[in-house]
C-alpha cells in the first residue's frame, strides 16, 4: 500500500520561522554569557548592557516574525497565560513562549543597577525616565541584592531558549531530518557559537578595551570548541541521513547538494572560521581583522543552518 | 463509549471527488481555494506503456489515538474527545501551524482572515465561522453525534468509505479492521491512526 511515496518540503514555516529560531536562539545565548561573564570573570557594565540589550531585541524580532505570521494573533493571548505549561506541557513552543518573556523580564531586570548608572542612558529622553521611576529604582536595588539569583534566572531561562528551538524541530515525527535527538544539540550548540561570534566582534569594535583581552581569548577558544562540537554533529549528520530512512536521503540529497549549504554554511559558516580561530588561539594575529571575519562568518552561518533545515524537511506521503 | 473510524476500501473509489464537495459544504471550507480541503482524493496513474490505469487515494485527517498535532499545539486548541475524534477549537487556535508541521498526513489546512471574509460572502448567513484556525477533518462529529454518517461517507457513490464504531464486533468496520484487511498508514511512525485502507488490489500486469 505504501508503494507509492510522494516527497514533499513544507511551505508552513519557511524564512521567517529560521529568522525566528535564529534570532531566539542567539538573543538567549548572548544574555546568558554576558551575564556569566559578569557574575564569574569580571564585572562589566558595558558587556552586560549590551548583552542584555541585544538579548530583548533579538528575542523581539524573533518573536514578532512568529506573532506577525500568526493566523488569529488575538488567540495568541492564550499563550502568554504561564498555566499553558500544565495545559500543554508537551508543547515546546508554550516552554518557549515562557522562557522567552521570563528571559527578557530577569534580562532587564539584572541590567537595571548597570543601566542607572550608565551616562548614556540617563541622558536618553525616555529611558531616563523609566530609569528614575521609583518602582524601577527599587526593582534595581532588590536585583543588586540578589544579583546571581536573578542572573541565574535569566540563564537558566536563556538556556531553555536556545535547547527550545531544537526541541521544537524535534517533535515532527514524520521528518527525519528533524525529528532526532542531534536537532537540539547541534541548534543549541550553534546558538552559543554564534553568541560568541557577536560579542567577539563587538569586543574587537565598539566594545574594545585592552584590559578586556583574557576574556576575548576565552570566547575565541570556546568559539573554537564549540565550532568543531558543530562540525562532529554536521559530520555525524551526513551520515544519518545518507543511510537513513527515505525521507532523510531526501533531505540529504537537498543539503547536500546545494552550494549554499555545503559552501555557505559548512565552508564559510564552520570551516574557514574554524581555521582563522584556530590559528588565533595557537600563533595569534597580528591583526583584529581575521577574527572580525571569522566572527561575521559564524554569525551568517548560523542563520543559513536555520534556514537550510526549515527548507529541507522531508514528508514522505504515502500516496 | 465508541471509538470512531474509517476504512477506505481502494479498489471501489472512482475518483467522483464527490466527498471532496460534500466535506466542503457540510463543513464549509474555503471551496474558492484548491489547496484547501479537509478530505482530498489524489489520482495517480500507475504502470508503463500501454498498461497505465488511474488510481485514486482519499486521504483525510487519522484522528490519531497518539496525535502528534495535539501534544505540540501550544494553546490546547487541538483536542482529542472520548469517542475518538482530533477536533479544533477555532476560538484557541492562534494558528502557529505547529499542528501542520507535525502531521503525518499532511491533514491541516490554514484558513485565514481572507478566508473567514470570503466565506461570509460564499456561504452567506449561515456561515459559521468567526474566526482564522488551522483546520482539519473532524470526522463529521456533529452528524455522528446525530446517528448519521459523516457527509463523505454519505456521499461516496461506490462505497469506498466506511465509517463504524470499532468498539463494536459486529460493525463491518471493527471486523475489517480486526482481520487485518484494513490497513493504517505509516503506523511505524507511532501515531495510532483511525482511518484505515484496504489496498488497492485491482492491478494486475497486463502485459
Amino acid at each position: 500500500m505504501e508503494a507509492n511515496i510522494t516527497y514533499e518540503t513544507q511551505q508552513f514555516w519557511t524564512w521567517w520561522f529560521a529568522i525566528y529560531l535564529y534570532a531566539g536562539g542567539l538573543g538567549a545565548a548572548i544574555l546568558a554569557v554576558t551575564f556569566l561573564t559578569d557574575m564569574y570573570l569580571k564585572p562589566h557594565r558595558n558587556l552586560v548592557l549590551w548583552g542584555a540589550g541585544s538579548g530583548v531585541v533579538l528575542l523581539s524580532l524573533g518573536s514578532a516574525m512568529l506573532f506577525w505570521h500568526l493566523l488569529d494573533h488575538m488567540a495568541a493571548i492564550h499563550i502568554f497565560n504561564p498555566l499553558a505549561l500544565f495545559n500543554q506541557s508537551t508543547a515546546w513552543i508554550a516552554w518557549g513562549t515562557q522562557f522567552i518573556l521570563w528571559m527578557m523580564v530577569w534580562g532587564v531586570l539584572y541590567a537595571i543597577p548597570y543601566a542607572r548608572v550608565t551616562p548614556l542612558l540617563q541622558r536618553t529622553p525616555v529611558i531616563k525616565t523609566i530609569l528614575n521611576w521609583p518602582i524601577v529604582v527599587k526593582l534595581g536595588d532588590i536585583e543588586e541584592h540578589h544579583r546571581k539569583f536573578f542572573g541565574w534566572l535569566a540563564i537558566v531561562n536563556g538556556t531553555g531558549v536556545a535547547v527550545y528551538t531544537g526541541l521544537l524541530l524535534q517533535s515532527f515525527p514524520a521528518v527525519a531530518l528533524w525529528a532526532n535527538p542531534g536537532v537540539p544539540l547541534l541548534f543549541t550548540v550553534s546558538a552559543f557559537s554564534t553568541a560568541m561570534a557577536f560579542l567577539l566582534l563587538l569586543m574587537y569594535t565598539i566594545l574594545h578595551e585592552a584590559e578586556d583581552d583574557h576574556i576575548r581569548v576565552l570566547y575565541e577558544r570556546t568559539d573554537l570548541v564549540l565550532i568543531s562540537a558543530e562540525l562532529v554533529i554536521i559530520f555525524s549528520f551526513f551520515f544519518y541521513l545518507q543511510r537513513g530512512p527515505e525521507s532523510a536521503m531526501k533531505s540529504w540529497e537537498i543539503l547536500f547538494t546545494d552550494m549554499g549549504w555545503l559552501i555557505g554554511f559548512i565552508g564559510f559558516g564552520l570551516i574557514v572560521p574554524f581555521f582563522l580561530e584556530l590559528k588565533g588561539v595557537i600563533k595569534g594575529w597580528t591583526s583584529h581583522v581575521p577574527i572580525i571575519a571569522a566572527s561575521i562568518f559564524v554569525l551568517t552561518g548560523g542563520y543559513l543552518l536555520r534556514h537550510y533545515f526549515m527548507y529541507a524537511g522531508v514528508y514522505a506521503y504515502p500516496w | 463509549m465508541a471509538k470512531y473510524a474509517m476504512v477506505i476500501d481502494l479498489n471501489t473509489c472512482v475518483g467522483c471527488n464527490a466527498c471532496m464537495a460534500a466535506c466542503a459544504i457540510e463543513n464549509q471550507t474555503p471551496a474558492w481555494d484548491t489547496e484547501k480541503w479537509r478530505t482530498y482524493v489524489h489520482d495517480r496513474e500507475i504502470g508503463a506503456g500501454n498498461n497505465v490505469q488511474r488510481r485514486f487515494f482519499p486521504r483525510l485527517c487519522n484522528h490519531c489515538d497518539n496525535p502528534p498535532c495535539m501534544s505540540v499545539c501550544p494553546t490546547g486548541a487541538t483536542y482529542k474527545t472520548d469517542e475518538g475524534f482530533v477536533l479544533v477549537d477555532e476560538d484557541r487556535c492562534m494558528g502557529c501551524q505547529a499542528c501542520a508541521m507535525a502531521c503525518p498526513y499532511k491533514a491541516r489546512v490554514n484558513i485565514t482572515y481572507a478566508d473567514v471574509r470570503q466565506g461570509e460572502e460564499f456561504y452567506g448567513s449561515d456561515y459559521r465561522r468567526t474566526s482564522p484556525s488551522v483546520d482539519k477533518c473532524s470526522f463529521c462529529d456533529h452528524r455522528v453525534e446525530q446517528g448519521l454518517k459523516p457527509a463523505c461517507v454519505e456521499t461516496c457513490v461506490g462505497e469506498s468509505r466506511m465509517f463504524g464504531d470499532l468498539h463494536d464486533p459486529n460493525d463491518p468496520v471493527a471486523q475489517m479492521v480486526a482481520s487485518g484487511v484494513a490497513k493504517p498508514l505509516m503506523p511505524h511512525i507511532g501515531t495510532k491512526p483511525n482511518v484505515y485502507y484496504i489496498d488497492d488490489l485491482k492491478w494486475k500486469w497486463r502485459g
